[in-house]
């Protein structure tokens, strides 16, 4: 009798374990569509030392919010999902779990961080939820591709190669020393300069790697000082771009800087560099504050109508940008919403452009755009573009082994 | 000159560990407990100043009165409201209470100032002192801030150190590290001098605090001391937990040793080497460079 009670419970247990699996995957191909919703969610720090880059999630909303007042896509409105991960990627990796299995969100929008995307890169793509333009610029991104992740964020190798061309061309420099963060992001940016000034037989004068920790950068400005290079390259986080700025022009190294397109909210690296970003060259993803292009104006006035008290920065508007090529999508696949019609919506994206560069995926693209234009400050409030949008042609297959 | 430079930027910067290092070695000394809140503690009285200055108007130096006052309430605050009510609980009950408070005051500060890098005034005017003016010695130079840094950090451990050599207040403060219950019964108000210790600590943190924003050419925010506070940390353990000396001389061996590597060998591993050395000089003197390594006996 024992017996028999022990496999009663165990058939019990293997029937819960199992049922629950048939049903989701009946509806995993339409989760969280209805005929007058689509639920999309967003990570981003809202709190905690990062939530200044928080902005971005906040940005998404409001471009869903013109989606929507706008009447919404094939009758359906957006329901736009915003969970506070701190910037902690065991945080990430629970809110995006509960988002994806509790709340059922169709796709993903922007997530911010490189760390908190890839605590859940592995699990959004086994559960088939897409996930559209991660807001960091990572090569894991599309390196190697997967089938639900589409990026267009440029890589700092594309930067390394415009930014050096533009200095080489324009401004008839050759001697440069490259001072980066010390992972794959600023790595891959100093690896691609390497590699990019040895192809053309030049040396770089000095590469100086930063540790996110570290606060005092005296020895760091007197390396770069030593090397005395015509331009010295950043890939860092804003407080070490403003720190450096400010210990070289304290020993005298006034070399021409460049700053990578993380650098680029003018406004805050004029205000903490206390003015040195005067005169900087530096690589943007998206438009200038005060762009007068028509969808810009749109945008500004739908910001002034909805959110007039979120500061209009480029981390806050990069947050319309990222998802623009999402609501591209959806308004292809029409009344016909579903994660595979959507992701071929999503790969017939041709030379798309929002307030970003020109996007084009495709069934074995991943990585939508390489372009990024080069502006300099002028003051706070103003920029010089010196070009139009550029587009590089640097293969990154040929340093990114030397990256990981 | 090359060799200079490195020196004087890790006498710089060692200093300012030093200052940390002191004010973690005063509550050692006189309860055995490291005060990992030491960090917060700092970077909240940086703030006061900061909001002394920006919202109510007030010119550096008073800021800077005005932040030391405020650290000393913060010290004693703690203190009382934390350290005392517990009895009993060990020294690993209070790295668990000053970790909590840390964690208290972060959140604080987070939710008080955001998360925007603050500007943090880099001259002290009226004073004529500032961040982005150089003194220039034969070939090397050094901001006026980061000498001033290098001054504060010895005269203070002087004055400490004499304040704990021959003044009743000081000698009270020993006794009741060695033994609080014969303290007691000689007359002396252990309580308050554990107050005073931890709003003297304090002040030493806010200072440290104060002159590490313009001494870096840094902006304010609530991460600004979790790297400092490691690093000061770090230099009272290799000088030795309790003496005074030795966070001066941890402090300045330490950011000496920073510098010298980042400049000829890779800023890369700066910060490991560092440490590296820190665990090797330790195998040796466990007691920390400069101090004495007692074997409790049963």
């Amino acid at each position: 009798m024992n017996r028999f009670y022990s496999f009663i419970i165990a058939m019990a247990f293997a029937s819960f374990l199992i049922l629950p699996g048939c049903a989701k995957k009946a509806v995993d191909e339409r989760r969280g569509v209805t005929d007058t919703t689509v639920k999309i969610g967003q990570w981003g720090p809202q709190s905690g030392p990062a939530a200044l880059w928080g902005a971005v999630a906040r940005g998404s909303d409001l471009y869903f919010k013109i989606i929507n007042e706008e009447g919404g896509i094939a009758g359906r409105k957006i329901q736009h999902f915003i969970r506070d991960d701190g910037y902690q990627p065991n945080r990430t990796k629970s809110e995006v779990k509960q988002l994806v299995e509790g709340e059922g969100v169709f796709a993903f929008v922007g997530g911010l961080g490189t760390a908190t995307g890839m605590a859940v890169k592995q699990y959004l793509n086994d559960n088939k939820v897409p996930w559209v333009n991660p807001s960091s610029p990572s090569s894991h991104w599309t390196f190697p591709q997967s089938k639900y992740l589409f990026n267009f964020f440029p890589l700092s190798s594309t930067e390394a190669d415009l930014l050096l061309k533009y200095a080489m061309e324009n401004l008839k420099k050759n001697s440069f020393s490259i001072f980066y963060q010390n992972d794959d992001y600023g790595k891959l940016g100093y690896l691609a300069a390497k590699h990019i000034l040895e192809k053309k037989g030049l040396k770089l004068a000095e590469g100086v790697s930063v540790e996110n920790a570290d606060t005092d950068l005296s020895s760091h400005a007197l390396k770069l000082k030593n090397a005395n290079a015509d331009v010295v390259i950043m890939w860092v986080n804003p407080k070490h771009a403003s720190i450096i700025l400010g210990q070289c022009a304290n020993i005298g190294y006034k070399p021409q800087w460049m700053a990578s397109s993380t650098l680029s909210d003018m406004a805050i690296m004029y205000k903490i560099s206390r003015g040195l970003w005067k005169d900087m060259i530096f690589a943007n993803f998206t438009e200038s504050p005060d762009s007068d292009s028509p969808l810009m104006k749109k945008y500004r006035a739908y910001h002034q109508k909805f959110a007039p008290n979120e500061r209009w920065g480029v981390f806050y508007y990069a947050g319309i940008m990222f998802a623009e090529p999402m609501v591209e999508a959806l308004k292809k696949c029409g009344k016909d919403l579903t994660v595979e019609n959507f992701v071929k919506a999503m790969e017939s994206i041709k030379d798309f452009q929002g307030i970003g560069p020109k996007i084009t995926y495709g069934p074995n693209q991943r990585q939508g755009a390489n372009s990024i234009f080069i502006a300099k400050c002028i003051s706070d409030t103003k920029a010089q573009k010196l070009t139009g949008w550029l587009t590089s042609d640097f293969d990154v297959n040929e340093i990114l082994k030397q990256v990981k | 000159m090359m060799i200079l430079q490195p020196l004087i930027d890790g006498l710089a910067i060692g200093s300012l560990y030093a200052l940390i290092a002191l004010s973690m070695v005063i509550i050692y000394k006189t309860s055995e407990v490291p005060n990992f809140a030491q960090g917060e503690m700092a970077m909240l009285s940086t703030f006061f100043a900061y909001y002394l200055m920006e919202n109510a108007g007030f010119a550096f130096p008073y800021a800077f009165l005005g932040a030391l006052v405020f650290a000393a309430v913060v010290g004693v605050v703690f203190e009382f409201v934390f350290l005392r009510r517990e009895k009993e609980v060990g020294i690993l009950g209070f790295i668990l209470i000053t970790l909590g408070f840390e964690r208290i005051l972060y959140g604080i500060a987070g939710w008080k100032w955001g998360s925007e890098q603050k500007l943090f005034p880099s001259s002290f005017a009226p004073l004529p002192v500032s961040g982005s003016t150089m003194i220039h010695l034969g070939g090397v130079s050094i901001s006026q801030i980061k000498l001033i840094i290098v001054i504060v950090a010895v005269s203070l451990i002087g004055l400490i150190f004499l304040f704990f050599k021959y003044t009743r207040v000081g000698i009270a403060m020993k006794a009741t590290q060695q033994n609080a219950t014969a303290a007691r019964i000689n007359g002396i108000r252990t309580k308050r001098i554990m107050s005073l210790t931890w709003a003297m600590s304090a002040v030493v943190g806010a200072i440290a605090g104060m002159l590490l924003v313009p001494g870096t050419n840094t902006s304010l925010d609530a991460n600004i001391m979790l790297a400092p506070l490691l690093k000061g940390f770090a230099a009272a353990v290799l000088g030795g937990m309790n003496t005074l000396v030795g966070s001066i001389g941890g402090g300045i061996i330490l950011g000496v040793i920073e510098k010298f590597f980042g400049f000829y060998i890779s800023s890369e591993f700066e910060t490991v080497v560092a440490f590296l050395i820190i665990v090797i000089i330790l195998w040796f003197r466990p007691g920390g460079l400069f101090g004495r390594h007692y074997v409790r006996k049963v």
